[in-house]
């Protein structure tokens, strides 16, 4: 099992001023997993009742120079602390820029290794990073899970597959920071969120306990998938009225999901997304958020990378 | 607008619209001592009053009125300033102020639950202005935004019945003129900070010669502040005394009547106005900007041209003395 690897200026770049800083708020660990065209970071994937969080970079978005191999088609996955990580990623970079004087000449190492360390008498699985700095190379250790074994992979791989689903119908979230400023401010004041998707282009966000309901409604989104248009005789309602009527009509579905989770979701807006998609899954499986990255200076989705959380659905009735 | 025309009958009792939701946040959050605070409302022609109320000790109210008439000059000032000769100016609060009760409707509400849901109202990137109507189907307070195109804020608050016991905060005057000293907010704020080690009691005295306020806070060892009107004319800028008095007051409620005002507030540094009444009751006065926020229009001499202002008024019972 062998992976060695040169992250590249956009890769250091990508992973440590927006995924890594995105992540790291996601939660403690997350899977790295590694294959011969793309390299994943997954969150909550397999142990299932938080945020599912799901990034793909193809491999030559980050690296150059990439080599890996194992006996399990090329395939590495192993788990990770998403903030050791991260402090390596920004220390690495802070060193390179330090030394080179800003030269991008300088490059930083990443490898699979497998060390003993002080006062241990097995041998222990890091993430080396390696960067060489004008007269000295630094090397941080980053410790990491024993691999994955072959099944474990398996199971991974299942249940990344399942996980790409996508939900009939998508809004589009232009700006993110208006439901993310809206929604950190409702969590004074409830902990259920009740999200309500149209074909119409409706996104509606409420909380409602015994003394309030507070919700923020937007309309006209743009939509992919199932669409359809909105009744004229309901231009006039109000948000609750209208929702429940699409969903009286099955134009609309709605589910309901933690505020915390909510939240979660939004810290990916660290990884600076261009937009963000809002769907529910078949049979209201889960809460989808899809986000988009563009090509810099383009119109045109970024294909070399994808990022998407799925939210568990609360059983309604259930706080 | 979606709204159709009101029967006569159905009119609500209010429907009003704010274009400054954050001004209401703040002044509201000056008077939120605590996390779970019961507060009365009471809607007139003349505008919207909150009453909280604590321990029958300590009363305090928000007032939102329709139209504010505004002198720039300090109330009360000894010194004749350059603003004082500039003329009363009438600001009406509200861009839309309609009253259809008879009476003075009255109802109890959540201080908290009304804060925290007026503060979704003035996340960024929605539109500032609010509409609140009073009473929904169900008795509710009403809010919503209005003006954004493609999107919405919508809430529905519980109401109360409110309490028929009336909380009995009369204040009246000590003598023939008012015992009164206004301190710019943020002094006194700090004042009332640095008081908090002393612990339970803080001793309010006014002295006529030389004109002087002094807080002196006494528990585990003593703090004495003085606010001497000649030597610190930028911090006190008013002062009003007669005769001389003195009382004492629980720390905790001289607390509540400062430690909430939020930061762009006390930066602000309006003076705030502190009279002494009958049997000792402590009045304490604030201005809250609800102005729709523009480009920061401080002059040189840090002086604020008058604008759309929230009055809060607290009231302090004095300890009793043994």
């Amino acid at each position: 099992m062998k992976f060695k690897a040169f992250l590249t200026e956009n890769g250091v770049n990508l992973l440590e001023k927006r995924f890594l800083a995105a992540f790291d708020k996601m939660g403690k660990t997350c899977y790295l997993f590694l294959t011969k065209h793309h390299l994943f970071f997954l969150h909550n994937l397999l142990n299932g009742d938080g945020v599912q969080c799901i990034a793909q970079f193809r491999i030559d978005v980050l690296f150059d120079d990439y080599r890996i191999s194992s006996q399990n088609e090329d395939r590495i996955a192993f788990s990770l602390d998403v903030s050791l990580l991260y402090r390596a990623v920004k220390s690495s970079v802070s060193i390179c820029t330090e030394f080179s004087g800003g030269l991008a000449s300088n490059r930083l190492q990443i490898k699979l290794v497998k060390k003993l360390p002080s006062n241990c008498t097995q041998p222990m699985p890091f993430l080396t990073f390696e960067t060489k700095g004008y007269k000295s190379a630094v090397i941080q250790d980053v410790p990491i899970s024993k691999p994955l074994s072959r099944s474990q992979v398996v199971e991974l791989q299942t249940a990344l597959d399942s996980a790409q689903d996508l939900p009939p119908t998508l809004v589009q979230v232009q700006d993110p920071n208006q439901l993310l400023n809206f929604v950190d401010r409702m969590k004074h004041v409830g902990d259920v969120l009740n999200v309500t998707i149209s074909k119409h282009g409706d996104l509606q966000v409420q909380t409602s306990t015994t003394l309030i309901r507070l919700g923020s409604e937007f309309q006209r989104l743009s939509v992919i998938g199932d669409k359809s248009q909105a009744p004229a005789e309901d231009r006039n309602l109000s948000a609750q009225a209208r929702s429940e009527r699409a969903i009286a009509r099955g134009d609309a579905q709605s589910v309901q999901v933690s505020v915390k989770h909510f939240l979660k979701s939004l810290q990916c807006h660290l990884t600076k997304p261009d937009s963000a998609f809002y769907g529910i899954a078949p049979q209201g499986a889960c809460l989808t958020v899809i986000f988009q990255f563009m090509v810099p200076g383009t119109r045109q989705t970024d294909k070399s990378i994808s990022l998407h959380c799925r939210l568990p659905v609360l059983d309604p009735g259930s706080n | 607008m979606n709204s159709s025309p009101a029967i006569e009958s159905d009119a609500p009792d209010l429907v009003c619209q704010l274009d400054n939701v954050q001004g209401m946040v703040d002044a509201l959050t000056c008077v939120r001592w605590k996390r779970h605070q019961d507060a009365l409302v009471e809607l007139s022609e003349h505008g919207i009053v909150l009453i909280v109320e604590e321990s029958g000790c300590l009363q305090a109210k928000v007032y939102l009125q329709r139209e504010v008439w505004i002198s720039p000059k300090p109330s009360n000032s000894i010194h004749q300033t350059v603003e004082s000769v500039m003329l009363y100016v009438c600001e009406k609060l509200f861009t839309k102020y309609e009253y259809g009760a008879e009476g003075r409707p009255r109802f109890g509400i959540s201080l908290g639950l009304l804060v925290d849901c007026l503060n979704t109202f003035s996340s960024p990137g929605h539109s500032n202005t609010i509409e609140i109507k009073y009473p929904g189907p169900d008795m509710e307070l009403l809010l919503k935004s209005v003006d954004t195109l493609n999107s919405c804020i919508y809430s529905e608050i519980r109401t109360r019945i409110p309490e028929t016991s009336e909380w009995d905060y009369n204040f009246e005057q000590a003598g023939t003129a008012p015992l009164t000293f206004t301190v710019k907010s943020a002094a006194l704020k700090e004042a009332i900070d640095d008081l908090e080690w002393p612990g339970s009691s803080v001793q309010i005295s006014l002295q006529k010669s030389p004109p002087c306020v002094t807080l002196r806070g006494e528990g585990h060892g003593d703090l004495q502040i003085d606010f001497m009107y000649y030597a610190n004319t930028d911090l006190l800028l008013a002062f009003h005394c007669d005769t001389e008095v003195s009382y004492g007051y629980k720390y905790k409620f001289l607390k509540a009547t400062t430690a909430n005002i939020p930061g762009n507030v006390a930066r602000e540094n309006r003076g705030s106005k502190l009279t002494i009444g009958r049997g000792g009751m402590l009045k304490v006065q604030h201005l809250v900007s609800v102005a729709k926020a523009l480009a920061p229009q401080v002059e040189s001499a840090g002086y604020q041209p008058p604008s759309r202002i929230a009055y809060i008024e607290f009231f302090v019972k004095p300890e009793e003395t043994a």
